[in-house]
């Protein structure tokens, strides 16, 4: 992970060098702000990549020498199957669709878009499902 | 997971080296007949396609254009050659492995850095040409100045020489001509009252677009008489493609005479 | 080695086929990548089709001069949705197809990491482009200000209409799919690597789907917010993008800084699958690894920088800045062309349908680049900006980019999906037709533009001297069309033909995926080989060049029995 939040911070800091220059020129507002805003976004992952790294220290996919055993065991929880994802992207269109035809149809896919988030993210968390 | 030979090839046999040349051959045919079709007047050849230049500063684009082609085509021809040389001489001949070469620093710089020369080269004549051409003279100096206005579906051309009543207003059925005087600077001052446009003449060598809630300007100098057909380039909705105009290029003292009619017409 | 849960073998040799109704619930549930995958790849091919149909109906109404088909309006309606469906119905989308099917396994990786998330991005995509599409069934049309949407043309004022709100929303939501696609797939290429696979043993592919994610973070919300702001101000009385305030040139500004990045993220992935077949049909490594890894770090850098050269003519930029940057970004696309050269260069050659399709790419792509070149130097923008110099410039570079290197990759990789492989012999006929038939369309539009002939525009003069070069580039385009029937036909009858039942049928596969099973188990590996170089797959398979010196020829022929012993 070292390397990747170096190429992150390297990117955050090639905008920034970019965006001041870009400035100084042109006095144009527009792609200023746009390049200023990615370089935040850039530097927000740098920093989130290396805070992670310091907390997880090294890991066997960036050891040179790192034998396949050493991934050996539970990789993880992979969702099965789920009908949620339809669900979520089904009430986004609702809502988009509301936007076009009438706010009555934003706020019945507004209240439909939360619950099939809410039903999303606690799809595994409920008693007696999931990995636990 | 061991690797069993596969028959890679369902159909009959593997083609031959000259059955496989022929659809090379046919698409190169191909190709030259295009480009025998498309030179359709050997003039306009070595601009490879410009129109030719109606003002001074037209040729400076053509000058510009046919160099930089030289130079495209120049490292097109290295690095297509390269491509074909491999795949004519480097074609598979027995079941060897070749040398497993993974890098080799020297060659990798020199193909970073000559690049990087050639368009440093190219940015030089760039930025030289274009600080002429968008170069906008003093107020003071000899200049006519033309207020081109775009609307949806033609164009209005106020001369500054004249009052604004004399307003040329141009309909898609009826494209309106915009006279200019011949070895004289002509400044055009473009808006728009609605969507964004763009004023182009392709015997210009140059466009500038109309864009709604700015005014652009740009100069040329005429140094060609004729008549030069005009067109809208950016999108402006139903009737985009109708919204054309002609420029017809002048001696000086016929564009005052015509300037002194369209004057009195309009009083 | 594959020593688990196939689909259980019928006397006939074939796998049981799943009953429909079955598969239909799989596929609305589906979280494994590789289904997910092949749903985008499926569903990216029938937009291909219909953007190529309204390709088709462009073309048929330029033929000849004067309006044949079709009215001003439905003309500019039939381009508008014709570069929509291929920039973002197609191509990108396909990039997400591609990335879903293959980079868990180059990564040696079980799945990738939010697989839920990754199905909500394909419903997302799917029912958005629905919705962009669907303005074609109100009684107004379909948006019709062409895929760039400037303000104020693309305003209520002057384009009333659902067509055109449907279009905005429909997009901003499929964009929302995109940025959660890139989310996953950063993370997942970030975390869930197998040991040993460094960052700098990962594939190209997979390094470029990695850089294209991180496109995707930085200029898909750019468009979300411009896109909103632009309903804002159709729907709701906003006047974010009023000419009064600079609108105009505020959407320019905007739709560019995501539209450049957004060409860059439909042209690296697919230099990356043309990257991982090269080595295959040249039996050689790729040429200078670190050095394209490198390049294509400087391309996304830069990518961010060059949007305003879109808007040379518009007299509101900085010239030299934008000219300077794009001139730039020529120099790393140039190291990659070299690196592609030097993968080939004294290999040992074979031209099965994926390297003949790769050969295409390198051949129409170099073209397309120098126009992009003469594209940078505002001088001769000038003249060829928003002309048909253009149109032949993007179709050279992404069209050569990303539907010959797509065309590439089904090949390739179609033993590794399906477990068959693809008639050889239709897909060399598809693959001239197809070049053929390209070029043919577009070479002739060069010369149109550089002439005079503005682009989106439905008709032209007879006395303009446009006319042969149109009617070439039609029977190009129908040629070009043509060229699929073999594809289909080709898909169609082979879908029974014999399993190819090893791990790498082409042999000298170097990357991950050629480790297992064709097809690969629900999550991708029994077993993973050691890991010590950018072709694990190679050196399994050859374990005894991985010990021979880089500069050696060999002339051992066939391999030894693969290196046992690899544990997970």
């Amino acid at each position: 992970m070292k390397f990747i939040w170096k190429m992150f911070a390297g990117v955050a800091v090639f905008y920034a060098i970019v965006a001041v220059v870009y400035y100084r020129l042109s006095h144009e507002i527009v792609g200023s702000a746009a390049l200023t805003l990615s370089t935040g976004l850039a530097a927000l992952i740098a920093f989130y990549f290396w805070y992670t790294s310091k907390r997880v220290g090294p890991q066997p996919q960036d050891n040179d020498e790192g034998e396949i055993h050493e991934g050996a065991g539970e990789l993880g929880f992979f969702s099965p199957y789920s009908w949620w994802p339809l669900a979520v992207a089904s009430t986004t269109i609702i809502v988009g669709l509301g936007l076009i035809l009438g706010w009555w149809l934003t706020a019945i896919g507004a209240g439909l878009l939360v619950a099939s988030i809410i039903g999303f993210t606690f799809e595994y968390s409920r008693p007696g499902v999931g990995p636990h | 997971m061991g690797r069993k030979p596969v028959d890679l090839h369902y159909s009959s046999e593997v083609p031959s080296r000259s059955k496989s040349r022929r659809p090379a051959l046919i698409s190169s045919l191909a190709v030259l007949l295009v480009l025998a079709l498309s030179g359709c007047s050997a003039a306009s050849l070595p601009r490879l396609g410009l129109p030719a230049p109606a003002t001074k500063e037209g040729h400076i684009s053509v000058a510009l254009w046919q160099g930089a082609w030289i130079a495209a085509l120049a490292v097109g021809a290295l690095v297509w050659g390269l491509i074909i040389w491999a795949i004519i001489f480097h074609r598979r001949r027995g079941d060897h492995i070749p040398a497993q070469t993974k890098y080799n620093v020297p060659i990798e710089v020199l193909y970073t850095v000559i690049p990087f020369l050639i368009v440093a080269v190219l940015f030089f004549f760039t930025a030289r040409d274009e600080t002429k051409l968008t170069a906008i003279s003093s107020n003071s100096s000899a200049v006519h100045i033309i207020h081109v206005n775009g609307m949806r579906w033609s164009w209005q051309f106020t001369y500054e020489d004249l009052p604004p009543s004399t307003t040329v207003t141009g309909t898609p059925d009826q494209p309106p001509t915009l006279y200019l005087p011949l070895n004289e600077k002509v400044r055009f001052v473009i808006t728009t009252s609605d969507v964004n446009h763009s004023f182009w003449v392709p015997a210009f060598i140059m466009k500038m677009d109309a864009i709604a809630g700015r005014t652009n300007q740009f100069e040329v100098t005429p140094d060609k008489l004729g008549v030069y057909a005009g067109k809208c380039a950016e999108l402006c909705g139903r009737d985009h493609s109708r919204m054309l105009f002609n420029v017809a290029v002048v001696p000086a003292s016929d564009y005052e005479q015509r300037l002194a009619a369209m004057k009195g017409s309009a009083a | 080695m594959t020593t688990l849960a196939q689909p259980p073998v019928t006397s006939a040799g074939q796998p049981q086929r799943e009953p429909r109704g079955r598969l239909i619930i799989k596929m609305l549930t589906t979280t494994d990548h590789k289904m997910i995958g092949y749903m985008y790849l499926v569903t990216t091919f029938i937009w291909f089709l219909i953007g190529g149909v309204l390709a088709l109906l462009l073309r048929s109404e330029l033929a000849r001069p004067g309006l044949q088909f079709f009215s001003n309006d439905q003309y500019n309606q039939i381009f508008t949705m014709h570069g929509t469906i291929m920039l973002l119905m197609f191509a990108t989308p396909l990039f997400v197809g591609f990335a879903n099917v293959i980079m868990p396994l180059q990564i040696g990786a079980a799945d990738v990491a939010f697989p839920r998330m990754n199905m909500l991005s394909y419903w997302l995509y799917l029912f958005g482009g629905i919705m962009a599409f669907s303005g074609f069934l109100t009684p107004g049309g379909a948006a019709s200000f062409g895929w760039t949407a400037y303000a104020p043309l693309a305003n209520s004022t002057y384009s009333p209409g659902l067509g055109g709100d449907l279009w905005v929303v429909g997009l901003a939501i499929g964009g929302i799919g995109t940025i959660l696609g890139g989310v996953n797939f950063i993370t997942t290429i970030v975390v869930m690597r197998a040991p040993g696979m460094t960052m700098f043993r990962m594939s190209i592919f997979t390094w470029n789907v990695l850089l294209t994610s991180i496109l995707v973070l930085l200029a898909f919300p750019p468009l979300a917010a411009a896109l909103l702001g632009l309903e804002a101000d159709r729907r709701f009385g906003a006047h974010i993008f009023d000419p009064a305030n600079g609108g105009a040139m505020l959407w320019q500004h905007l739709f560019w800084f995501f539209g450049h990045p957004e060409v860059y993220i439909l042209a690296l992935p697919f230099f990356g699958i043309a990257t991982e077949i090269l080595p295959v049909f040249s039996r050689k490594p790729i040429f200078g690894y670190k050095g394209l890894v490198a390049a294509t770090i400087s391309i996304s850098a830069l990518s961010v920088a060059v949007w305003a050269h879109h808007m040379f003519v518009t007299g509101a930029v900085l010239l030299p800045f934008f000219s300077f940057m794009t001139f730039l970004i020529g120099v790393p696309t140039g190291v990659k062309f070299f690196n592609w050269v030097g993968t080939i260069w004294r290999g040992s050659l074979s031209f099965e349908t994926p390297m003949l399709w790769v050969m295409g790419f390198l051949v129409t792509f170099l073209f397309g680049g120098l126009t992009g070149i003469i594209l940078a130097s505002p001088p001769l923008d000038f003249q060829v900006s928003d002309t048909y110099f253009v149109v032949a410039h993007f179709h050279y570079v992404l069209f050569g980019t990303v539907v010959f290197t797509m065309f590439g990759g089904f090949y390739f990789w179609w033993p590794k999906m399906t477990g068959r492989m693809l008639n050889e012999r239709l897909g060399k006929i598809h693959f001239w037709t197809l070049f053929i038939g390209f070029h043919l369309t577009f070479l002739v539009q060069h010369w149109l533009g550089a002439m005079g002939m503005p682009r989106r525009y439905a008709d032209y003069l007879p006395n303009e001297g446009f006319t042969t070069l149109n009617t070439i580039s039609t029977i190009g385009a129908f040629l070009l069309a043509l060229s699929t029937m073999p594809f289909l036909w080709n898909v169609w009858i082979t879908r029974k033909s014999p399993m190819v039942g090893v791990d790498d049928p082409w042999g000298y596969g170097a990357s991950l995926e050629w480790a297992t099973s064709c097809p690969p188990p629900r999550h991708n590996f029994t077993q993973i080989p050691r890991i010590r170089s950018e072709r694990p797959a190679f050196d399994l398979h050859y374990p005894h060049l991985a010990a021979v010196g880089a500069h050696e020829d060999t002339d051992l022929v066939t391999p030894t029995a693969p290196a046992a012993g690899e544990i997970k």
